[in-house]
């Protein structure tokens, strides 16, 4: 009897877990095809360069592009935009005929291959291996987020395949005996912040504002962030003092007593690190426990603004301070769509998929204008050709995020994003004023305001 | 013991040299190397749950100290990776000794103190303050001794030696005694059997079981973070493959393993969407049915499952 009900709990524990498959949509849009970077060739040259020439090795019937998504678990809200993001390009891309390869001479299909690991990285790991060894896909593209790619980086160096990494930023990851391996889309963990202590220790410190409380989730991602903030901040000649400083599990959801721990130290600056559900979590504590501080900054208001404005409110994030992404920030882009065009496209095809579009879907698309420059540019489908192809992009390929650009370990160093301070816009919106850099900034920040 | 001898030849040796031929056929190694992993937790939990009743949902626990005794001798002491899977399983035995106490509890109690005490190792090893020692929460990297290769058969080594224990406590006095624990502690305590010192080497064994497995994981993966080695899942699969073979025997956890976990890689590359759904129907029906695993279809026709 004991054994009947463990296993009828361990069973129901796998069926609460059950839901439908995602409703996904897709529609074909025009794309602007950029050419190899020996310079930008419009759609025409593009096209006459794609032409077969003699001798050119046989071409196969399609590109296979390998990749991993999770669509259930912890890492879903990162995972899913980032996987429909990249779909939406490849759906373009083979509306428009597929795209360019530069070995073949000609465009070629791309075929999509995105298993579901579930969040559970074991089932990465197995995942990975099996795009490798068994569907043989010519491009390897890692899952989101640090945990997740970090299975796939021995991996896929073991196999000597080259890793398309969107957003895993740990910066273990990348070394200079490991050359299988790039960051697409989103700033090392140690290089992102660098805007934000560079502001901290100028505008912030010269309005007077000098002490600093760091709270932060335990992970790679905001963890390593908060180590490079702290270094920064604590080195010789700062005029910057770090008067509270704490790690917390990413599980963390409730910060009422840590808002109460901080308020004691009377840090004049708080910056909360987290994830998604971090933030959302503090900023709501925030505004319920009445605590002000003269400048609140975290991570997500900036990155996945539509989530975090639906749960925090308009009034819960007016006033702090946050990363400006192209979300709230136009780079003219080289290659491929503006925002307004992607977003109008992810609206058309996801608007009933329930994944709200935001930072990581844009992740997912420039991952995939990554692929088709690379494609574009490579000598042979060889990996480390491959390879050679995606660091001859670095400072040259300019996306609606901004200059990609690598250092020689593969971690991306470009497409750093500025610091903005929200303001409440209409009756229920809201829009940011960069700050920092002066050279982007669209205002003055002010503090006090949260 | 001749008995159990013929059965590791009936049942464990045709298993292990179709898993050491397998990678010259089949090139995805490392789900092979799970298939292994897995048969290994499913025959340590044997250990403990099939033949004393004992349940430990926080086996993990057990899993995750070994890899973190694996990479801790690696990190710190540069250990070969050989000796490292010696402080692997060291590092599973000493946790299995200071948990000893948790085997006062029975039943439910018993599993839920066994989880605790595995997320509290897990919190442990993932706290920050202890980053210059454990890596805390961002992770180990231990590139410097991956060898799948070498990884791969030393898994195979450790699943030959688990099988045969399994085997030997099928059929020995040791055996018998924990089984008789298992049914009645107290008639077995009054027949003479050394009921406390049976669950202790029980629960030992089932440790060290667990300890190697974490060990070999973490050579094979060789990047991790306390979450990857500590994730419940591995608990939920090692008792699920378990049961729905069927304890206290060698045959019942292999073939949950091969069933179970084949049908979870088929799910989860052909149709991942409904993978919790078609996993939680087969597991509903499988307790209305055949609550003592699938080996209880031979048994109740009078057959032995070896």
């Amino acid at each position: 009897m004991r054994r009947r009900i463990v296993v009828c709990l361990l069973a129901l524990a796998c069926m609460a877990g059950a839901r439908a498959a995602w409703a996904q949509q897709s529609r074909p849009a025009e794309e602007r095809l950029g050419g190899c970077f020996d310079g930008y060739l419009d759609k025409a040259q593009t096209e006459q360069a794609a032409a077969q020439q003699p001798g050119q090795p046989a071409a196969p019937a399609e590109i296979r592009i390998g990749h991993l998504h999770a669509s259930s678990g912890p890492y879903a809200s990162i995972s899913m935009p980032v996987y429909l993001g990249l779909k939406l390009w490849v759906e373009q891309m083979n509306a428009g005929g597929g795209a360019v390869v530069k070995p073949f001479g000609r465009k070629l299909p791309l075929r999509l291959i995105s298993y579901d690991d579930q969040s559970n990285p074991g089932t990465a790991a197995t995942l990975t291996n099996q795009l490798i060894t068994q569907d043989k896909v010519d491009l390897l593209i890692a899952d989101s987020g640090s945990v997740l790619t970090a299975v796939s980086v021995p991996i896929a160096r073991e196999h000597k395949m080259f890793l398309f990494d969107p957003t895993g930023t740990g910066a273990a990851f990348f070394s200079k005996d490991n050359p299988y391996i790039a960051l697409l889309a989103d700033p090392v963990s140690t290089v992102w912040p660098r805007f934000l202590w560079e502001f901290l220790k100028s505008d912030v410190a010269a309005a007077g504002l000098t002490r600093v409380a760091i709270l932060y989730s335990t992970n790679d991602f905001t963890g390593t962030q908060a180590a490079s903030i702290r270094a920064a901040l604590k080195a010789p000649g700062s005029p910057v003092q770090i008067v509270f400083d704490q790690g917390v599990p990413t599980s963390t959801s409730n910060y009422a007593v840590l808002i109460d721990n901080i308020a004691a130290a009377k840090p004049d600056v708080v910056l909360e690190l987290g994830y998604v559900g971090n933030d959302i979590a503090f900023l709501r504590n925030l505004q319920e426990s009445g605590t002000k501080f003269p400048m609140v900054f975290t991570l997500y208001p900036g990155i996945e603004t539509s989530t975090l404005l639906k749960n925090v409110g308009q009034t819960g994030l007016a006033g702090v301070f946050s990363y400006v992404t192209a979300l709230a920030y136009s780079y003219p882009p080289e290659v491929g769509m503006t925002l307004e065009q992607f977003r109008g496209s992810w609206e058309k095809a996801y608007a009933k998929s329930g994944v709200e579009f935001g930072w990581n879907a844009i992740a997912g698309y420039v991952t995939g204008l990554v692929l088709g420059q690379t494609l574009a540019c490579t000598d042979s489908m060889a990996q480390l050709d491959v390879r050679k192809s995606v660091f001859s992009l670095s400072g040259k390929l300019k996306t609606l995020i901004g200059t990609f650009e690598l250092n020689e370990q593969g971690a991306q160093i470009g497409e750093l994003t500025p610091i903005g301070q929200i303001a409440p816009a209409g009756s229920d919106g809201i829009h940011f004023t960069v700050v920092y850099p002066s050279a982007m900034s669209s205002g003055k920040p002010i503090f006090g305001a949260k | 013991m001749r008995r159990g001898v013929g059965e590791y030849a009936a049942v464990a040796l045709p298993l292990l040299a179709a898993l050491a031929l397998a990678p010259l056929v089949y090139s995805n190694e490392l789900l092979l190397f799970n298939f292994i992993m897995f048969l290994i937790l499913a025959q340590g939990l044997n250990a403990i749950y099939g033949f004393t009743g004992y349940l430990p949902f926080g086996y993990v626990g057990f899993f995750g100290a070994g890899a973190y005794g694996f990479a801790l001798a690696v990190m710190h002491l540069d250990a070969s990776p050989l000796l490292a899977m010696a402080c692997a399983g060291v590092a599973a035995l000493a946790l299995g000794v200071v948990l000893t106490p948790l085997l006062r509890l029975s039943g439910a109690y018993f599993a839920i103190a066994n989880l605790a005490a595995a997320q509290a190792v897990y919190q442990v090893i993932s706290n920050p303050a202890l980053q210059d020692i454990t890596k805390g929460p961002y992770g180990v990297t231990l590139s410097s001794v991956f060898a799948p290769a070498l990884s791969y058969g030393v898994a195979l080594g450790i699943l030959a030696a688990t099988l045969a224990l399994v085997a030997w406590l099928r059929n020995a006095r040791l055996g018998l005694a924990l089984q008789a624990i298992r049914e009645d502690p107290v008639s077995a305590a009054m027949a003479g059997v050394a009921v406390v010192r049976g669950r202790t080497i029980a629960w030992l064994l089932s440790a060290l079981i667990a300890g190697l497995a974490g060990g070999v994981f973490a050579w094979h993966i060789s990047v991790f973070y306390p979450e990857t080695a500590f994730d419940l899942s591995f608990s939920i699969f090692a008792i699920v493959f378990t049961l729905f073979g069927g304890a206290a025997t060698q045959l019942g956890p292999i073939l949950g393993v091969l069933l179970l976990y084949g049908l979870y890689n088929v799910i989860g590359i052909t149709v991942p969407q409904y993978f919790q759904l078609i996993y939680g129907v087969l597991i509903v029906l499988l307790v209305l049915f055949l609550p003592d695993g699938l080996a209880s279809l031979a048994t109740r026709r009078g057959f032995r499952v070896p």
